[in-house]
């Protein structure tokens, strides 16, 4: 295994160098980086022009100033050296003090997006795998194929449009017309109609049921003048995490056994208590304060699970660490939108917002500035989220399809294995080998794919620093944006490969 | 997927479908399974269908090269802006209270300087799609290429094609087609084509040498080798008859994909560049005209979604026609 | 037709060269077959424990309904091994599928399917999932696919065992190991954390047949379980499962297109053509006096250990299996029958005792059959024929 790994480290790192070769050269052949100094009229301009051909070294000829290129660069993979050297800007800026920058602000535009769409398209992708053929069914694969035939940047123009400015508009004012309550209402009732599926009565009693639900609902929140001052209220904050501590059973262990259930219910109980016990804590904490509360949260769920599970403690112990956490991220979200108001009132009511990372000059309590974040992070993040959890979807579907139909499947049914079991235990776990290698390159991607949803929502982060330079023929950054690009390519691919081997012990011998 | 057991010449004889479950299905070659699956594919079929209207609409609108076509307008020629350059098309018929069902003078209005936008909307149609087929068609036919010769050969030949396949998937495609669309965007569609789809092949090379490396060990690849045949014959003749379905599949995704990746790139800029124009161009340009003129917006918009949806779902309906494994699950 | 090139359990004596007379031939073709006779095995009580009554099958597809099974009924006793003998798309698999509870949803499925008396189709999912694997196991075709590859084989026998009852996995664990032992996997314990990609064939069946019994159940349901194995290892797992069975007083319903598999296990065999059972009886009497020209055609096809004369040449049966979609008019197996007659084309004959012995056929002729010495004279074509 140990000589995998060095060997396929090896592989790795010869392959980027041979492209960033090929980067170098085709970068160095995009365009002229001097014809803006060529085209003007400043009257040092052939001092500017000197200045800059010796600035990038434009005298060598390109093959042999990727050489300088990489004696630089080579300073970057020795650890603590200070010598890392990308080269500098056509301005003169350094390029890593550029680049880091950058990396940050892409970071965390993609990871949450990511992480969402994985999680999401592969829970449609079983469920849809899992009832074939059925309604459902076939509206996620329209949606799917809808989705990814859908240019992102046209989705974010939208997105902006009237996830921003007219939500915006709207909030000044935000009642909802009896009219829409019962479009809204009468759309809920469709979408639940399909996802339930089965005979006549049961579809009627189901839309019937949603329909009342939801337009109720926003007839109640527009009443309560909900959406000035949102929040999640104790009463839906208990009934959802009751609602979670049983999902988490029911995906972990089912419920022939109850000690499992009796786990993750605890951990719900006890993550309500702390909702009241932390109340001064959670006034305005900081970053570190929300790490240990979550470490904290998975250590009670461990303790919950080895004490309260009996003959299925693991079981036990995943469903009461994954409550708990479940339970935290609705406290988390319901003190987020404590903030609201304050928030809203300081940004004029224009809660969502289009353009950058933040707002420029903003500083107030963690969850002001917490939301601050948010409500610049929604929409790239669900313009991301759109794109790629089609991708997920149709995998996972056709993934799971096919295992579903092996013999092995048929063998854990047999056995008189619970539906649960078989689905969870046996067909996941194959149909995630082949999922891994998907997410690896997902994750590989996001840094260039991120390109288009930066430049439409304003971030500057690591696509934009790529758009602006390569529109200017500026080498250096658009190589160091490569260079991490390019890396993030070469790590998931080996981590694929290594992620593999873990899943499928055939690959683990040889 | 052709039954990798028969060679490819001969058409598999009689499909032995499901004999696990004591069904008996009338015997027919290949072809006429893959076509009659195909045809019974209905998303498949609703996207062939727009697929051909979109086409023959854009192509006979404004017409092309130098054949003119039945709209009077073109997309280069300056006028007047009429009542703000809203659209004229009307589809919602009188009796529902609309304006009647008809085109109008400018049926997706005008743009700012007064150009016909229908006739703007055709070209940009004509163009995303040329794109899209010739990048289809050069990254289809080097992948193949590559992956056969590194499935075939293996030994040397195929450790040098495929490491460069892997030096080249290291560099994100949107990328280097950036890279490449800077520096030929201005040299017309054409060679904007040929230079992505230089790029753009990497994947089908890998999938095509993983098949070739299993048909390969198969008997009548032995056979054709013992007698001598030539190795060009044999993959030609003998191995790439048996992954034509894949390799149908994969094209026809990559034309989706080059859509969006063209759209993509006119979008950053590095694509077809003034005074010619696409979809991605289009929607680029008036993304901020979108609060007071949406129609400059949705237009392209909705041609560039209608396009690329209908050729995944022809995708979609192919790999089923090819490979209907997926179909007869038990559930 | 049997396929002659699919591996043949074992070389059977032609009853064609032998005749009637010499039943020592299949006394020692059993020797060949499985060390521990059946006669030495405990042999079938009087309780039934399976009960199979009128099952039909039917697949609505794209070309119209498949019937795969038209009416099977069969009774299998305490410790009975019957044997199910057919070609594929004969239903046979079908109907033990039915039995299992693991048929795709869009299955039709009609007739009672008893155990001990209780009617499985009319119990709820949940009570049909208790039996199966705990009263009622299955044994599949291919061990090299039946095994989940990425779960230790200890995992996957544990598992069966927590299926159905709640204990610590330790003690799962324990039992699977026992359970190896008696399918005769040397060191056990060791073997428990090998994935199934280390197990060879033999090996990998011996593990699904210890999966199969580790719940000591009444009936195990054996789908064609050496048929994917050597020619060479065959006979050593026919001879684990006997040894098994009678370890966990379990009956076995053996599937399979083999007659030579059946000759040494079954101690009655069921025949069936078309979805159909078109032949029951003792399996002395299934090999010596086939009333079914059917079965008889099946019999002239199994290699000969004897050789010489006509009998070293295998004979096929002509034709192939009929569309289960559009079935003909009158006996399915009329097409191909030499003995077919008008009647043949225009009846489809019901199941109809022959003698005294249970033996019951569906035949318009099978008296024909009772009339030779060696039934399979009517399968010879005629240069071979003397």
């Amino acid at each position: 295994m140990l000589v995998f790994i060095v060997r396929r480290v090896i592989i790795s790192f010869f392959i980027l160098l041979a492209a960033t070769f090929v980067m170098y050269l085709l970068v160095a052949n995009s365009g002229n980086p001097l014809q803006d100094l060529q085209e003007s009229r400043a009257p040092n301009r052939e001092a500017q022009i000197e200045a800059r051909i010796r600035l990038l070294n434009l005298d060598t000829p390109a093959p042999l100033r990727y050489f300088i290129w990489l004696r630089g660069a080579a300073g970057c993979l020795v650890p603590f050296a200070l010598e890392c050297d990308l080269g500098q800007s056509i301005q003169g800026q350094d390029v890593t003090a550029l680049l880091s920058v950058a990396f940050s602000q892409t970071l965390q535009l993609v990871i949450a997006a990511t992480v969402l769409a994985m999680v999401l398209g592969i829970t449609v992708g079983i469920v849809t795998a899992l009832r074939q053929y059925s309604g459902l069914d076939y509206t996620v694969t329209f949606s799917a194929f809808l989705f990814f035939s859908l240019p992102i940047f046209w989705v974010a123009v939208l997105l902006k449009e009237y996830g921003a400015i007219r939500f915006n508009d709207w909030l000044a004012d935000p009642t909802i017309p009896i009219g829409v309550a019962v479009v809204l209402g009468t759309i809920s009732g469709l979408f639940w109609m399909i996802v339930i599926a089965g005979d006549r009565t049961r579809r009627v009693t189901t839309f019937a049921a949603a329909f009342v639900a939801s337009a109720g609902a926003l007839w109640l929140l527009s009443e309560t003048q909900w959406f000035a001052d949102p929040g999640l209220g104790i009463v839906v904050i208990t009934v959802t995490a009751v609602g979670l501590a049983f999902l988490t059973t029911a995906v972990v262990a089912g419920f022939t056994y109850r000690n499992v259930l009796y786990a993750a219910l605890a951990a719900a109980g006890i993550g309500i208590v702390c909702h009241f016990a932390l109340d001064s804590v959670l006034d305005d904490p900081s970053g570190l304060t929300i790490v240990l509360l979550a470490l904290v949260t998975v250590a009670v769920g461990m303790g919950l699970g080895y004490g309260l599970g009996g003959l299925q403690r693991r079981q036990a112990i995943q469903a009461a660490v994954l409550t708990g956490l479940g339970t935290g991220g609705l406290l988390f979200v319901d003190r987020l939108l404590g903030a609201w108001d304050s928030y809203s009132d300081r940004v004029g009511g224009r809660v969502i917002a289009t353009i950058g990372a933040r707002t420029p000059n903003f500083q107030g309590t963690f969850w002001e500035e917490g939301l601050d974040r948010a409500t610049h992070l929604l929409l790239p993040t669900i313009a991301i989220v759109l794109i790629s959890f089609a991708t997920y979807t149709r995998y996972t579907r056709s993934s799971m399809l096919e295992v579903l139909n092996q013999d092995y499947v048929r063998t854990a049914r047999s056995k008189g294995l619970a539906e649960r079991g078989v689905v969870v235990k046996h067909a996941f776990r194959n149909a995630m080998i082949p999922i891994t290698t998907l997410m690896a390159f997902d994750f590989a991607g996001v840094l260039s794919g991120a390109v288009i949803t930066e430049r439409v929502f304003g971030w500057t982060g690591l696509g934009t620093l790529f758009v602006t330079s390569l529109a200017r023929v500026d080498p250096n950054p658009v190589m160091g944006f490569f260079l991490i690009a390019g890396t993030a390519v070469v790590v998931f691919n080996m981590l694929a490969d290594i992620g593999y081997a873990f899943l499928d012990p055939r690959i683990r011998l040889s | 997927m052709s039954d990798p057991t028969t060679p490819g010449s001969i058409p598999a004889a009689a499909a032995v479908a499901g004999d696990a479950q004591g069904m008996n299905v009338v015997a027919r070659t290949q072809a006429q399974m893959v076509r009659r699956r195909f045809f019974r594919h209905r998303a498949a079929m609703a996207g062939l269908i727009t697929l051909l209207l979109i086409v023959v609409l854009a192509f006979s609108s404004i017409g092309f090269a130098s054949v003119p076509g039945w709209w009077d307008k073109d997309y280069f020629s300056i006028a007047t802006v009429e009542n703000r350059g809203r659209p004229t098309l009307s589809v919602i018929p009188t009796w529902l209270g609309g304006d009647g069902m008809h085109l109008g003078e400018h049926p997706f209005g005008q743009d700012n300087v007064g150009k016909d936008y229908f006739a703007l909307t055709m070209r940009g149609v004509q163009q995303s799609l040329t794109i899209a087929f010739i990048v289809g068609l050069v990254g289809t036919v080097i992948g193949t290429m590559i992956g056969a010769t590194a499935g075939y050969f293996r030994g040397r030949v195929e450790a040098v094609l495929m490491r460069f396949t892997d030096v080249m998937i290291t560099i994100p495609l949107l990328v280097v087609a950036a890279v490449l669309g800077r520096r030929y965007g201005s040299s017309g569609i054409v060679v904007l084509g040929l230079v992505i789809g230089l790029v753009t092949w990497t994947g089908l090379a890998r999938l095509v040498r993983g098949e070739f490396l299993s048909l390969r060990e198969k008997e009548f690849v032995e056979a054709a080798r013992a007698a001598g045949t030539s190795a060009r014959r044999i993959i030609v003749k003998h191995m790439l008859p048996n992954i034509v379905g894949v390799i149908i599949v994969a094209a026809t995704l990559a034309v989706a994909a080059a859509i969006l990746l063209e759209a993509a790139l006119s979008f950053l800029g590095f694509g077809v560049q003034d005074p010619d124009t696409s979809l991605g161009k289009l929607i680029s340009t008036y993304q901020t005209a979108f609060s007071t003129r949406p129609w400059l917006f949705w237009f392209p918009g909705v041609f560039i979604i209608a396009i690329a949806l209908s050729v995944n779902f022809i995708g979609d309906g192919l790999r089923d026609a090819f490979d209907p494994r997926q179909n007869r699950v038990r559930d | 037709m049997t396929d002659p090139s699919l591996p043949v359990g074992a070389p059977l004596p032609d009853p064609a060269a032998g005749g009637v007379n010499q039943p020592e031939i299949i006394e020692s073709a059993a020797e060949v077959h499985v060390a521990t006779k059946l006669e030495e095995t405990a042999g079938p009580g009087e309780k039934e424990v399976l009960r199979v009554e009128d099952l039909t099958v039917s697949f609505p597809t794209d070309d119209g309904l498949v019937r795969a099974v038209r009416g099977v009924s069969y009774a299998v006793h305490e410790r009975e091994v019957l044997g199910i003998v057919g070609e594929s798309g004969s239903g046979k698999s079908v109907s033990s599928m039915a039995v299992m509870g693991l048929l795709p949803k869009s299955a039709r499925i009609s007739g009672k399917i008893l155990y001990r008396g209780d009617d499985l189709l009319k119990k709820s999912a949940k009570q049909q999932r208790a039996l199966r694997g705990k009263k009622i196991a299955m044994i599949f075709q291919d061990p090299m696919t039946a095994l989940n590859p990425v779960y230790s084989i200890g995992d996957q026998l544990a598992e069966a065992v927590l299926s159905h009852e709640i204990m610590p996995r330790k003690k799962a664990l324990a039992r699977a190991e026992e359970m190896l032992a008696l399918v005769g996997i040397p060191q056990p314990k060791k073997r428990l954390d090998n994935y199934p990609h280390e197990f060879s064939g033999g090996m990998r069946q011996r593990a699904m047949i210890a999966m199969a019994v580790i719940n000591n159940p009444d009936v195990i349901i054996a789908d064609e379980p050496t048929t994917a194995l050597d020619v060479t290892v065959q006979a050593q797992i026919l001879e684990t499962l006997v040894q098994v069975k009678d370890e966990v007083n379990a009956a076995i319903v053996l599937i399979t297109h083999d007659l030579g598999v059946v000759a040494g296990m079954a101690h009655r065999v069921l025949v069936m053509y078309a979805g159909k059972p078109v032949e029951i009886a003792e399996t002395d009497r299934i090999f010596y006096h086939p009333r079914m020209p059917y079965t008889a055609g099946l019999l002239g096809s199994i290699p000969s250990l004897e050789g010489g004369g006509g009998g070293s040449r295998l004979r096929p049966i002509v034709g192939t299996p009929p569309s289960l979609i559009n079935l003909p008019q009158g006996c399915p197996f009329s097409p191909r029958c030499p003995l077919a007659t008008d009647v043949c084309h225009e009846s489809e004959p019901p199941l109809a005792a022959t003698d005294e012995l249970g033996h019951v056929a569906a035949c318009h002729h099978w008296d024909k059959l009772a009339d030779v010495d060696d039934p399979t004279v009517y399968f010879r074509t005629e240069s071979e024929a003397v």
